[in-house]
């Protein structure tokens, strides 16, 4: 109804114009402008040898209300498949292990490492936020999030004040986001460093678990300074400071338990008329709570179109796990309304203080201990090209490309006997495909 | 990190930084849309995403992502 009246008032306003013979005012051409502005795309990421899936729709739609008001929302759904490792290393044996459920077995083959195959999501997460003026050189925004899967949920709010100096070339900007996630685990919340049982019944609880669901609440602080830094550059950097508490646990990752001089797995015999793993394997344990810092820089600067965009992160926490991420792309227009964008990105971190390649068998048991890899050492590389193209109509569709590739490693001080030189992680090579369309509504 | 807190608030109100910047009128290459901090945000939302699922750490550009209970 809003449309079809400014359609119609445009359109007599036009006629009027047309009869008094005068040229109709631009405030009548910005009427009738587009409301929304709409990004989209489609994501596909997959990970080598049938590993994580992903397949993604997302749409981040602003809408400009004049006087420098404005919404924003996104949309988004993910559907995963495929198998995710499930933190026991790799045996000479054929290994079983007892689904999340608690209900089902897998098996792993001698020699493979461990993945659980049960790995099956669809996210579904919304966010909505409003900005605006709150006093010459103040803008103030607030927004929410919501996002939900099977054995997830999340909510959140954030709110931001940003303030300019300086001729608007420098921008001072605080911001504060809370959010409050419940996981809900199938087959229910392990208990922490207990053993994985045998598969129980339909009618029976699964082993050693307390609890259907558990709570981690994270409170994000950031603090940043954008600074114009001449006609063809400007500076970003910010400080962040993330507080995270309440269960931190992944309740679907275990430990291998081994041997203390051999390293070798320990083996168990499932009850009688069970299935069951026929090695012993520990649920992990993380802290209850995690406290990081970030520093932030990006720096983006113009040559004579073209434009390079270099960031920087270091990050660093109290579960010991330090970052360095360098990422850089370059914007090469060519034609008449086509760019190619080359990407690359460099990602390293130390291992978490309780991280663990395995746990030895009758050493006092550490409070904590996770053999997650992506707790472990690690550095990952990406390489990417992306490309646009402008319609006529002043809208942009553009695909991207991108390989990733994570290698990681245990700290030598943590493997056991024969583990030392026959380390075996979890590494994977991924794609990435996406396809974008842009345009206004 | 409080030395950097530190650096950051001296920039702005240091003088030093007033020298840095253009005048409004030489704002032309600055309001290019691929000169905006946010110009790629859906990428951006994407790779925070996915490196929030595959690294032990995130965030920095903006919040801390998540809201997943990724494996």
């Amino acid at each position: 109804m809003a449309n079809n009246d400014t359609k119609i008032g445009a359109a007599l306003t036009a006629a009027t114009c047309g009869l008094l013979g005068i040229a109709p005012s631009t405030s009548v051409a910005s009427d009738a402008a587009p409301a929304w502005d709409v990004d989209s795309a489609f994501l596909y990421y997959g990970e080598s040898d049938g590993r994580v899936q992903d397949l993604s729709l997302s749409a981040h739609a602003t809408r400009d209300f004049g006087d420098e008001r404005t919404l924003g929302l996104d949309v988004s759904v993910d559907s995963l498949t495929g198998a995710s490792p499930n933190g026991a290393i790799a045996s000479d044996g054929p290994q079983t292990f007892t689904s999340p459920s608690g209900r089902k077995t897998y098996d792993t083959p001698a020699g493979d490492i461990p993945l659980d195959e049960s790995f099956l999501d669809t996210r579904f997460a919304v966010n909505g936020n409003w900005s605006q003026p709150l006093a010459r050189l103040y803008t103030i925004s607030a927004g929410l999030g919501f996002s939900s899967e099977y054995d997830y949920q999340h909510i959140g709010a954030n709110v931001g004040l940003t303030r300019d100096f300086n001729q608007r070339n420098t921008t001072l900007s605080f911001a504060l986001a809370y959010a409050n996630d419940t996981i809900k685990p199938v087959g229910g919340l392990p208990l922490p460093l207990a053993q994985m049982g045998d598969a129980v019944g339909e009618d029976q609880s699964p082993a050693n678990r307390a609890g259907d669901s558990d709570s981690k609440n994270v409170l994000d602080v950031l603090l940043g300074v954008t600074q114009v830094l001449g006609r063809h550059s400007v500076l970003r950097v910010n400080l962040s400071y993330s507080d995270s508490s309440g269960y931190l646990t992944d309740p679907y990752k275990i430990l291998s338990v081994v041997d203390p001089v051999t390293g070798e797995p320990i083996a168990r015999t499932p009850a009688p008329g069970t299935s069951g793993p026929v090695n012993v394997y520990l649920f992990e344990n993380r802290p209850d709570s995690r406290r990081k810092e970030a520093l932030y820089a990006e720096l983006r600067h113009d040559f004579s179109g073209k434009v390079l965009q270099v960031g920087y992160r270091y990050s660093t926490d109290d579960w010991d796990v330090d970052s360095h991420t360098l990422e850089s792309r370059l914007r090469l227009p060519f034609g008449e309304s086509s760019y190619l964008e080359p990407h690359v990105r460099y990602y390293q971190q130390t291992a978490a203080s309780f991280y663990r390649y395995s746990l030895a068998n009758l050493a006092p048991a550490p409070e904590f201990a996770s053999a997650d890899a992506r707790l472990s050492d690690m550095s990952a590389v990406t390489v990417g090209l992306k490309y646009g193209r402008e319609t006529a109509g002043g809208n942009e569709w553009n695909a991207r490309l991108e390989f990733y590739q994570q290698k990681a490693k245990a700290p030598g001080e943590f493997l056991i006997g024969n583990q030392v030189g026959n380390t075996q992680m979890p590494d994977f090579n991924a794609v990435i495909l996406q396809f974008g369309y842009h345009f206004k509504l | 990190m409080r030395k950097l807190i530190l650096l950051m608030l001296g920039c702005v109100s240091l003088a030093g930084c007033a020298n840095l910047g253009v005048e409004p009128w030489e704002r032309e290459v600055l309001a290019r849309d691929d000169m905006q901090l946010d110009s790629n945000a859906l990428d951006t939302a994407f790779d925070d995403h996915i490196y929030f699922s595959k690294e032990g750490t995130s965030g920095g550009r903006g919040f801390g992502g998540g809201g997943c209970g990724c494996n």
